[in-house]
């Protein structure tokens, strides 16, 4: 059942994939002007005007480039960077593992933040701790992280001289000062998606806590831990899940400034440079990036509604 | 505050002060070798530096790239002036008007790394640049050395230029970062142009050791560099730091030993408000204001009406407070530009109180303005639009609103168009609009390219379209003057028959301040790209 029901959500997942192409492929081609022309005039990507158009293959009918374009990236060919003419591919196996390090990161401080603190909230609703908490959520969700990045950049070095570590450290050359340096911008990212999770994981459960069987389970002389984890919190946070499949472009968006603030080469910097220097090839390359990752994860979280909830099926 | 004529020369005076005291005192200590040094710098769009024009590319060559000449850097030269000294070239003599010999020093060696592999620099790699950099498709900067007809190599180490025509700036153009870093063939036939970073290979005192997009890179110690005993620090790494938030803590926590800003600077706002924590941080920090190079100005089609009327463009100039445009975007410090050849080239600029009749021309005075417009024919004024980019900066957003509303007063209705910054370069920064553009302009090192690019017909960048045979009369024969003396005062009568014409509304630029770390000796700072050419002799003392 489980395996035919995660065939089925592949098989939706194709589609969605390939508009999202559709729409990465157009996008850049829609842009006012003739791009190219502009190209051409900053950059010294090419010799002329129909020399550049060949080489994005834009002297060809759109349909006939999409196809073309598809078929390569399916084969895992997305095409050479104009900037720094390393195939695309390449230059993303460099920097996907610094951005996908520091999502995950993020991910799993705001899970490490949200969960617990979401439980005592609703376990201890209307105590202090539970004011203390929500009113720390509302903070956590309205501190922009940049807000919060300089900050946290600024201040220590105008108190006591000191600053992050700037240039990125290789977890190879020197492991500590490489969690030392990713912890900071994860923790900024993390902090807002644990807010926002923090709250549903409270609401959720306070909801669970009031059924029947919850109240069956107290009767029982089950223990607090028991009811409220085993009984409550395993029923309360399939809505949490999804929350958390729909933070990810949120935290991949954020990177974008947080990888700049702390000078990480991570492919959101890559996309952000790509789009200064007219880099089509790229931007198309991570947008096309951003956008599987989105689909796998929402595929990722429907599996998982499977196994945390056998009644679910298709 | 603006800077009064005064103000400029105390400033001058101080500077040479500076200047000559100083020398004494770094003469006296002793060159000490090793070291790194920490810098904030940027990545380059490409590493071709022919096939760029942006500073990003240039800075970076000025490390590893030598030319045929340079300007003389150190503590004892003023900023804003840039004599001329061997680079490459161990001597020159000009036989004619039109024609340069160079002899080349002996010895010189490429950096250690395929293909040229430590192989001695010749005449015929000089040759080859100079040929490359004047035909290659897609070179911006290639009318810098428009003049030349030919280059020859006479010998193994002679290098001999022949110009079509006189052209007095002509090694004033060599020198330039922003133009014809040596470079050898065999690099470009190998990795088809000079794009990537593999391909940084020159003679200069310092070689990129390892490059990385969005973090940095990092400059080792030529150890054959053809000066003896140059560089005296080993090693110079690079941050690529793109968020000023982060520049600034860096900078307080002694992270970089110069201001982060080309050149070497610290914007007055962000100085104010780190300076006195840098006290109790960083107590050796020395510094140093001198006029900046970036012009402001507001372009307009003086080819079409309503900007052909004289009138009109004296009015435009009259609307402009000045004073107030300083205060409000530099804090006060700042200087009231006059046309042609910003108040940062000492040698060659003209005061504004020193433009004669056309002086009036730069005073604020809205109610005179008023007058002119509805005396050219616009009692009401007009509307018109004002094609600029943000270029990121809210100094620049600032400046443009300002103007904008200046105009305004007078009764122009400019309506701002803005435009994504490629968009704006390829397009209005070249004079491509239609009514009016405006926008910070190139930091030149030579009163030519201020005056012949911006004023002669048929340039580039003459985006007000200026064609005026009188003005263009009088640039030419600027560049046939080959005594600098003579030649001043032709720039002068330039300067003060532009002040009259107004093409341009000049706006007012920046005083900069230039910060270093007290530890670096023997370095002085100035306007220009040369980064490395002003580390070159520098040591540190830590």
């Amino acid at each position: 059942m489980l395996r035919r029901y995660l065939a089925l959500r592949l098989l939706v997942a194709v589609p969605s994939l390939l508009i999202a192409t559709v729409i990465v492929f157009t996008l850049p081609r829609l842009i006012p002007g003739d791009a190219v022309q502009l190209m051409l005039a900053e950059t010294s990507y090419a010799k002329d005007i129909d020399e550049l158009r060949a080489k994005l293959g834009l002297d060809r009918p759109f349909h006939v480039q999409y196809v073309e374009w598809l078929g390569r990236a399916v084969r895992g060919d997305l095409g050479e960077s104009l900037w720094t003419r390393r195939a695309v591919v390449d230059e993303l196996a460099q920097r996907l593992p610094v951005t996908a390090e520091l999502a995950l990161d993020a991910t799993l401080i705001a899970l490490l933040i949200a969960l617990p603190v979401g439980v005592l909230a609703a376990a201890r609703q209307d105590s202090l701790s539970d004011y203390v908490v929500r009113s720390l959520a509302i903070l956590g969700l309205s501190v922009p992280g940049f807000w919060l990045a300089t900050l946290l950049i600024v201040l220590p070095a105008i108190w006591w001289g000191w600053r992050p570590v700037t240039g990125f450290v290789e977890f190879r050359a020197d492991p500590l000062g490489h969690v030392g340096q990713i912890l900071l911008p994860a923790a900024i990212l993390g902090v807002a998606s644990a807010a926002a999770l923090m709250r549903l994981t409270r609401g959720m459960l306070l909801e669970v806590l009031r059924q029947d069987y919850v109240r069956t389970a107290w009767a029982k002389g089950l223990a607090e831990r028991s009811v409220v984890i085993k009984h409550g919190l395993r029923n309360a946070v399939i809505p949490v899940v999804t929350l958390l499949g729909t933070q990810l472009p949120q935290i991949l968006g954020g990177t974008v400034v947080i990888e700049t603030i702390f000078g990480l080469p991570g492919v959101s910097r890559f996309l952000f440079d790509a789009i200064n220097q007219r880099d089509y090839p790229v931007i198309q390359g991570v947008n096309l990036l951003v956008v599987a990752t989105v689909v796998a994860v929402n595929l990722a979280v429907d599996a998982l509604y499977a196994v945390l909830d056998p009644r679910i099926r298709y | 505050m603006s800077l009064t004529r005064r103000e400029v020369l105390t400033l001058g005076g101080a500077t040479l002060a500076a200047a000559t005291l100083v020398p004494r005192a770094a003469r006296a200590q002793t060159p000490r070798r090793g070291g790194t040094l920490t810098l904030r710098l940027w990545d380059p769009p490409t590493w071709d530096p022919d096939l760029t024009i942006s500073y990003k590319t240039h800075i970076a060559h000025t490390f590893t790239h030598s030319r045929l000449v340079r300007h003389r850097a150190g503590p004892g030269v003023a900023p804003g002036t840039f004599p001329v000294e061997g680079d490459l070239a161990e001597s020159w003599t000009q036989p004619s008007e039109t024609t340069y010999v160079f002899k080349l020093r002996r010895g010189v060696r490429w950096h250690p790394k395929p293909p040229v592999n430590g192989r001695e620099l010749t005449a015929e790699d000089v040759k080859y640049t100079v040929e490359r950099f004047l035909t290659l498709k897609g070179n911006a900067n290639a009318y810098m050395l428009r003049s030349v007809d030919k280059v020859e190599a006479l010998d193994r180490y002679t290098v001999k230029f022949t110009l079509k025509e006189p052209f007095a700036w002509f090694l004033d153009m060599l020198a330039n970062p922003m133009a014809v870093a040596i470079i050898a063939r065999e690099c470009v036939e190998k990795f088809g142009d000079l794009k990537p970073a593999e391909a940084v290979i020159g003679t200069g005192p310092w070689m990129l050791e390892g490059y990385r997009p969005n973090v940095g890179y990092t400059f080792v110690r030529h150890p054959a560099y053809f000066v003896a005993g140059l560089p005296n620090i080993d090693r110079i790494e690079v941050t690529v730091d793109e968020d000023n938030a982060s520049r600034t803590a860096s900078f307080l926590a002694g992270k970089y030993d110069l201001g982060w800003e080309n050149p070497g600077i610290i914007s007055r706002s962000d100085w104010l408000q780190i300076k006195d924590t840098l006290k109790s941080k960083r107590p050796g920090l020395r510094t140093l204001e001198f006029p900046g190079n970036v012009g402001n100005h507001l372009s307009m089609r003086v080819d079409q009406r309503p900007f052909s009327d004289l009138r009109v463009r004296q009015a435009m100039s009259m609307a402009l407070d000045r004073k107030a445009l300083i205060d409000a975007l530099y804090e006060g410090v700042g200087v009231a530009n006059p046309p042609g050849v910003p108040v940062a080239l000492k040698e060659w600029s003209l005061p504004v109180d020193q433009l004669g009749e056309g002086a009036k021309n730069f005073g604020y005075d809205p109610k005179e303005a008023r007058r002119l417009l509805a005396a050219a024919g616009y009692p009401n004024g007009f509307s018109g639009s004002v094609c600029w980019a943000t270029y990121g900066s809210t100094i620049v957003v600032d400046h443009a609103q300002l103007v904008v509303k200046y105009l305004k007063d007078i009764g122009i209705d400019a309506k701002l168009d803005t435009k994504e910054y490629g968009a704006y370069i390829s397009t209005c920064f070249y004079g491509k609009f239609d009514s009016m553009a405006f926008g910070p302009q190139t930091p030149f090192l030579d009163g030519d390219n201020y005056l012949f690019g911006y004023y002669y017909p048929g340039e580039m960048k003459n985006q007000s379209h200026v064609n005026d045979p009188v003005v263009a009369d009088m640039i030419v024969r600027q560049r046939r003057t080959l005594d600098p003396a003579k030649r001043r005062e032709i720039i002068q009568d330039i300067q003060r028959y532009l002040a009259r014409q107004v093409y341009y509304t000049t706006s007012v630029g920046q005083v900069y301040t230039a910060v270093w770390d007290g530890a670096l000796k023997n370095y002085g700072p100035n306007l220009g790209y040369d980064y490395g050419g002003r580390l070159l002799a520098a040591w540190l003392e830590r």
